[in-house]
């Protein structure tokens, strides 16, 4: 696209001039060139250059308008009509006159006038616009309306094209600017359209003499209407143009056959690029495509001369590397690429949308350009004949068309040529320029374009077809970098035929370039391919040679005498590049995803997957290759990660080869023959074994061929042998690298070489679940049965059996209670001292944690630790503990031994406590606040009365106190573990910062002689408490318990020994409310009644109010009593004051029975009272009897009760 | 005129490729079926593009280049066939037509029981029938 005119590759700007004042040219210039579209401006610096404008000669369009003789065309375009129009012709011309030149003197005006004149002379005969500019000189200047009608007269303008410049004031200036511009787009318009419409009228009145002209005014009609942004109009004409053109092809005989063809060509190629660039820019990418298709298909056939037919393949070349290049900048800037394809008769590929695709081609037929042309050369191979023919022949005045310049003095003249003064000229033009550069660059754009939108297939040909230009020039090490890079993908997908042509290439290149390894290595890969039969590639031009079975033994037999014949010294001169010096050697790396895995494959595999250490195995080494022919290999070595198991393999027919000095501290086999048949495994087996525990892997097989030959094979394991890339793809049998089917399938190659028995037993004792709250101990005993115990450690794992961490997630994981179990130290062996390890001992201890280092200890001996294990929460737990240790004391080969034990230990709850509240016998007060409550209950329920009654008898747990009256407190501790509890003391305990708001009876006191609780008994502690008077909750604080697991028989001791070891579980009371009651209710009644014997039965109602209280009560009848008092009675208690009923009873029976039943109610508070069963009634002895006593103490025990 | 058809596997790989020309140009023509698979990836990764292809086997004319024309069609199995040809006036029944006998061609080569799938196809008869359809390859009658 470069090598076209500037004027033909950017869209036409309108074009103006200015003369007079020229001061103001550049503000005007610059102002235009930033209009939008911008205008050219050409400025005159006086009225003398006005000239320029003048027609030098008489337009040879006039005479045809004017029908004179018939005009003979020379061409059908001129070269430099279109740069005329862009840069010489204006559309419109400004004259620029200072304003007291007009309105001056009248000689100044004269001047004006005259100056008028002769500019119309001028532009009137080239049609070009006239605006008139008044530059203000002066503020002062009178503006003479006479003059300036005189002066538009004179002009022969309209008003409005006189345009008023003032540069002295800002604003006013950017207005006239401003005017001018539009003036000069508006007058440029008018000016094209007319010379458009001009030359239109000659198209259409069809007295054309010939198509050329018709062409030629196409044209012209196009390129004004681009003046004028019409580009629908332009592309119109344009496609005219080209179709007429079509048609005076095999029509003209204007010019010699050679050279009309290559007018028509360039003159077409102008059209289309114009067409094309038009359609791209209006976004019709399918169009311009099909456009391109069609213009390539019609040329395409139009060779030409066959002497001068690379003429036409480098303009066929030059077509697609431009609509290339158009295509790839229209992609850029409309982005809406690539386009859905249109389904017509002969649909576009998507190929044909890609830019790439045409510099494909383009180097495609720049290469065709090239071969033809070399042969045109050879052909005219005259070397002697003076070439001053050809070098004054230069491109003549027409688009297309060359002449012959010949100077005469100052007078240059062109003469036509002949075909063959034209064919000569265009090879010596060839012979200029280095095809093969142009070509490479071509690939590369189509090469870079494939590889971005990620056409790698494409894109590897063009590389192929690329490299192959750099080869033929000689640029070994760039055609080396793609032909690697390409070698690559055909490798992956298995396209031999290809990847032989490339391998071909490369190893010419490393032969030219003197890289030794290289060559042997793609030399390798090559007679290594699976190319059996003939593939239909015959000898084709690249270096490979033809790919088939012989070619592969050539090459194979090519490798091994070079390798071979570095100790005999060469006898061919051919490869003189290529030596190997006595004292270099070539050492081949196959690793696993290296092509070379085809040359030789080693596949190891041991026969046990565990062994012993010192105990020998069996391990197969099996080599493949796939070279034509068969390897005598003289030595392989063996690698090992430990390397003192490395061993080597010799032929034992070759045995004079082995050398060094080296090999004899090693282990070295001799195997009868070390012959590697193509595609055949060689399967070896040998014993091994190794001291050292850990893995035991084979690294690496070195086959040494001749002495300066190796390849390095990493040792792969059956089980997981890949398979080699290209032969699984071919129709042949897939063998096994070993016999034994299992190893088939499970062979490694590596061991693990166990670590030695231990020799030291690891026991943990357990004394069954352990308790909540306590510090567990576990022994864990070490005895050494055997082995000594060096820089042993102990790890102590704690792990919930359920998995899950063991501390709670709610809690932050860094507070100490937050573990539910948590492993608190590790203290001395059991009957020493029982003060903790020394700290350097214990190196770590963490919640669930423990790292200790246990001390040397002696073959036969033993020692013991107890961990201490604390749980916060019941939940089973895993220890695991396991033990590390070296048997001897020598640190270099410091081999750990380890033991492993684990113990599953339940934690559960011990002691679990309650407690609740009781009044005093037989006295109740009326506590409001639970009346309520089953009041209320009653009104939702409709409870019966009888119910209410159980209720409030069965609800031992009142909701409040009453304060100020002292009530029972029962705290009961039961035993839920399965060993036998001491219970030291139970105690009730101010919480910290909270106040107890009530005193407490029989508080704090130990029991004298620690309880044992065994598992399932209970153990009760009455509390006395009573409120303080004024406070609405009553706050017991914490119950806290101090208990221990009984030792047994050892209790005493233990007891007197340890007296921390008492585990304190504490519990919190809940807050009780407290309210004071109205009423109190109180029976009296004696401990008990003798049959027959009559007594009091009292029953006191205690008013606590300032309220008269209005009580019903009545009294059932009973069974077994006779009574004497009121049945039913209101009666009205004093405030503060007790009223006291009173019966007397006579038993009718002995035994336990039960009193009258005694109810009241009260008014005020609509409440009921009924005794509880239990508080109602009384034994009757039949007889009065015979206490002891003790039994005396009793009674006065309940009497004080009852009391209070 | 055919100058070469080709089956092409799951990876890419090449399972039978044969040229019918006279001229020592197989490795190019090679180039170009290897070429074209780029145009199958694109049309198979890109269904929406082709449209009203969706569900056909035959992929039409993958893309023009110089002097020949590139023909592919993928089986319901993801092996691929492709075919070149010289003409440059092709019709499209004509190479539908080729492809279908083409495919049962390929079809009783696999179905063979020694063959193992994956592998290049190197039997005889497939060769045979293949060269035979490919000489009657633009007689529409032939089918």
């Amino acid at each position: 696209m470069e090598e076209y005119p500037e004027e033909l590759r950017t869209p036409p700007i309108t074009l103006t001039s200015m003369v007079g004042c020229s001061d103001l040219h550049p503000l005007i210039s610059t102002y235009l060139l930033s209009q939008q579209p911008p205008i050219n401006n050409l400025a005159l610096p006086d009225l003398s250059k006005i000239n320029l404008f003048n027609k030098k000669k008489p337009d040879p369009d006039s005479i045809i308008n004017s029908s004179s003789p018939p005009f003979i065309v020379n061409g059908i375009f001129k070269r430099d009509w279109l740069l005329k129009h862009r840069t010489k012709i204006p559309s419109v011309l400004a004259a620029l006159f200072p304003t007291n030149h007009v309105f001056g003197d009248p000689s100044q005006w004269l001047q004006v006038c005259s100056d008028l004149d002769s500019i119309k002379s001028v532009i009137r005969a080239r049609n070009i616009k006239l605006v008139v500019v008044l530059v203000h000189t002066n503020a002062n200047d009178v503006v003479s309306e006479d003059r300036m009608i005189a002066l538009r007269k004179r002009a022969e303008l309209e008003a409005k094209y006189v345009v008023i410049l003032n540069p002295n004031d800002e604003s006013a200036l950017q207005l006239s600017l401003n005017r001018l511009a539009s003036i000069f787009s508006e007058l440029s318009g008018v000016y094209y359209r007319e010379e458009g419409r001009r030359v239109k009228q000659r198209i259409e009145k069809k007295n054309v003499s010939s198509v050329e002209l018709i062409v030629r005014y196409c044209f012209k009609v196009a390129v004004y209407a681009e003046f004028r942004s019409d580009w629908t109009e332009a592309l119109k004409f344009y496609e005219e143009a080209y179709h007429t053109l079509r048609e005076i092809v095999g029509v003209t005989t204007r010019l010699p056959a050679v050279q009309r063809l290559v007018e028509i060509k360039s003159v077409s190629e102008q059209l289309h690029f114009k067409i094309s660039t038009l359609l791209l820019h209006s976004g019709k990418v399918t169009e311009a495509v099909t456009w391109f298709r069609q213009h390539k298909n019609t040329y395409k056939r139009l060779v030409g001369a066959p002497e001068a037919i690379f003429v036409h393949w480098e303009w066929m070349s030059r077509q697609y590397l431009v609509f290339g290049e158009l295509l790839e900048t229209s992609s850029k800037i409309t982005q809406n690429f690539p386009p859905v394809l249109v389904p017509s008769s002969k649909p576009l590929s998507e190929w044909e949308y890609y830019p790439a695709y045409y510099y494909q081609l383009a180097a495609h037929y720049l290469s065709e350009k090239r071969s033809v042309l070399e042969l045109a050369i050879s052909m005219s191979e005259t070397p002697n004949e003076v070439d001053s023919g050809a070098d004054s022949v230069g491109p003549s005045a027409y688009v297309g068309q060359f002449a012959r310049l010949l100077e005469e003095g100052d007078n240059v003249d062109m003469q036509p040529l002949t075909d063959e003064e034209y064919t000569h000229y265009a090879v010596s033009e060839g012979k200029r320029f280095r095809d093969s550069l142009e070509i490479i660059a071509l690939l590369k754009k189509a090469y870079d374009s494939y590889s971005i939108i990620k056409v790698q297939r494409m894109s590897s040909f063009c590389g192929f077809q690329m490299a192959k230009e750099y080869f033929a020039e000689g640029d070994i090490g760039n055609a080396k970098q793609i032909f690697d890079s390409i070698a690559s993908l055909y490798r992956k997908e298995g396209w031999v035929t290809l990847l032989w042509e490339v391998l071909g290439y490369l190893r010419e290149c490393s032969r030219k370039s003197g890289t030794i390894k290289d060559f042997v290595e793609y030399s390798l890969e090559m007679a290594a391919l699976p190319i059996s039969s003939d593939t239909g590639v015959q000898s084709d031009t690249g270096p490979a040679g033809p790919a088939n079975l012989l070619q592969r033994e050539i090459v194979h037999k090519e490798v091994f005498e070079l390798v071979g014949e570095a100790s005999v010294l060469t006898k061919n001169e051919d490869s003189s590049n290529l030596k190997i010096t006595a004292d270099e050697s070539v050492q081949l790396e196959v690793d696993l995803v290296s092509p070379l895995r085809l040359v030789m494959l080693a596949s190891v595999a041991f026969h046990e997957q565990t062994i012993k250490p010192g105990a020998s195995t069996s391990i197969t080494v099996s080599l493949i290759s796939h070279l034509p022919l068969t390897v005598e290999i003289d030595q392989l070595e063996i690698q090992f990660n430990q390397s003192s198991c490395n061993f080597f393999i010799t032929n034992a027919q070759k045995h004079q080869s082995v050398e060094g000095s080296d090999t004899q501290q090693k282990r070295t086999e001799t195997a009868p023959s070390l012959l590697l048949v193509s595609n055949k495994w060689l399967r070896l087996t040998y014993d091994i074994q190794s001291d050292q525990s850990g893995k035991l892997e084979c690294l690496s097989v070195i086959a040494k061929i001749g002495s300066h030959f190796a390849i390095c094979c990493r040792a792969e394991s059956p089980a997981s042998l890949d398979s080699l890339p290209l032969w699984t793809l071919e129709d042949c049998i897939q063998t096994v690298p070993i016999k034994d089917p299992v190893l088939v399938f499970s062979g490694q190659k590596s061991t693990q070489v166990e670590e030695p028995d231990p020799q030291v037993d690891l026991v943990l004792g357990s004394s069954g679940p352990a308790l909540v709250g306590e510090v567990f101990l576990v022994p864990v005993t070490l005895v050494s049965k055997g082995h000594d115990v060096y820089s042993g450690e102990l790890k102590i794992n704690l792990v919930d059996v359920k998995g899950g961490g063991l501390f709670s997630p709610r809690d932050s994981p860094y507070s100490t209670e937050s573990h539910h179990v948590q492993l608190l130290g590790i203290s001395g062996p059991e009957g020493e001292d029982d003060s903790h390890l020394d700290s350097d001992n214990i190196k770590k201890i963490q919640q669930s944690f423990g790292l200790i280092s246990v001390p040397f200890i002696k073959n036969g001996d033993s020692w013991s630790c107890r961990l201490e294990i604390k749980w916060h929460r019941p939940k089973p737990i895993m220890l695991y503990v396991s033990l590390g240790y070296t048997p001897n004391n020598n640190e270099s080969n410091a081999q750990m031994v380890h033991v492993h034990q684990n113990l599953q230990i339940e934690g559960n709850t011990a002691i679990v406590i309650n407690h609740n509240y009781l009044m005093p016998f037989r006295r109740d007060p009326l506590l409001l606040a639970k009346n309520k409550q089953t009041s209320e209950s009653d009104q939702n329920k409709q409870v019966s009365e009888s119910d209410q009654k159980k209720q409030a008898s069965e609800s031992d747990q009142p909701e409040s106190l009453p304060s100020n009256q002292k009530s029972v407190f029962i705290v009961s501790a039961k035993n839920c573990s399965e060993v036998p509890i001491r219970l030291k003391s139970i105690s009730i305990e101010e919480e910290d910062g909270v106040e107890r708001t009530c005193s407490i009876q029989h508080g704090n006191e130990d029991l004298s002689n620690p309880a044992l609780l065994v598992a399932g008994e209970e153990f009760k502690k009455v509390f006395s408490i009573s409120s303080n008077m004024n406070t609405s909750k009553l706050k017991l604080g914490t119950v806290c318990l101090r208990w221990r697991r009984d030792l047994g028989v050892g209790e005493k001791c233990a007891s007197t020994t340890t007296l921390s070891s008492w585990v304190v579980t504490k519990e919190k009371v809940p807050d009780k409310n407290v309210e004071l009651p109205p009423l109190i209710v109180s029976m009296e009644c004696p401990p008990y009644a003798i049959l027959g014997d009559p007594f009091t039965y009292y029953i006191r109602i205690l008013n606590q109010t300032q309220l008269l209280q209005e009580i019903k009560y009545s009294l059932a009848d009973a069974q077994s009593f006779v009574l004497c008092g009121y049945h039913n009675d209101t009666v009205y208690v004093l405030p503060k004051s007790e009223h006291i009923v009173s019966y007397k009873l006579v038993p009718l029976a002995s035994g336990m029975q039960q009193l009258p039943r005694f109810s009241m109610t009260s008014v005020r508070y609509s409440a009921a009272y009924q005794p509880s069963n239990s508080s109602n009634s009384v034994f009757v002895f039949p007889s009065k009897p015979n206490f002891k006593t003790a039994a005396s103490t009793n009674f006065r025990l309940e009497e004080s009760i009852a009391n209070e | 005129m055919i100058v070469c058809v080709a089956v092409v596997g799951h990876q890419n790989n090449p399972l039978y490729i044969q040229s019918f020309t006279e001229a020592d140009d197989a490795l190019k023509l090679h180039h170009i079926v290897h070429c074209s698979l780029d145009v199958v990836d694109e049309r198979v990764n890109n269904p929406k593009k082709s449209g009203p292809m969706l569900n056909e086997t035959f992929l039409g004319l993958l893309y023009p280049i110089e002097n020949y024309k590139v023909y592919g069609y993928l089986t319901n199995t993801k092996v691929k066939f492709i075919l070149v040809t010289t003409d440059l006036d092709v019709k499209d029944a004509d190479v539908r037509n080729f492809f279908r006998r083409f495919h049962s061609a390929y079809v009783d080569a696999v179905s063979n029981p020694f063959h193992v799938p994956g592998k290049k196809i190197t039997s005889r008869t497939f060769a045979e029938r293949v060269s035979t359809i490919v000489k009657s390859f633009g007689f529409s009658s032939a089918a």
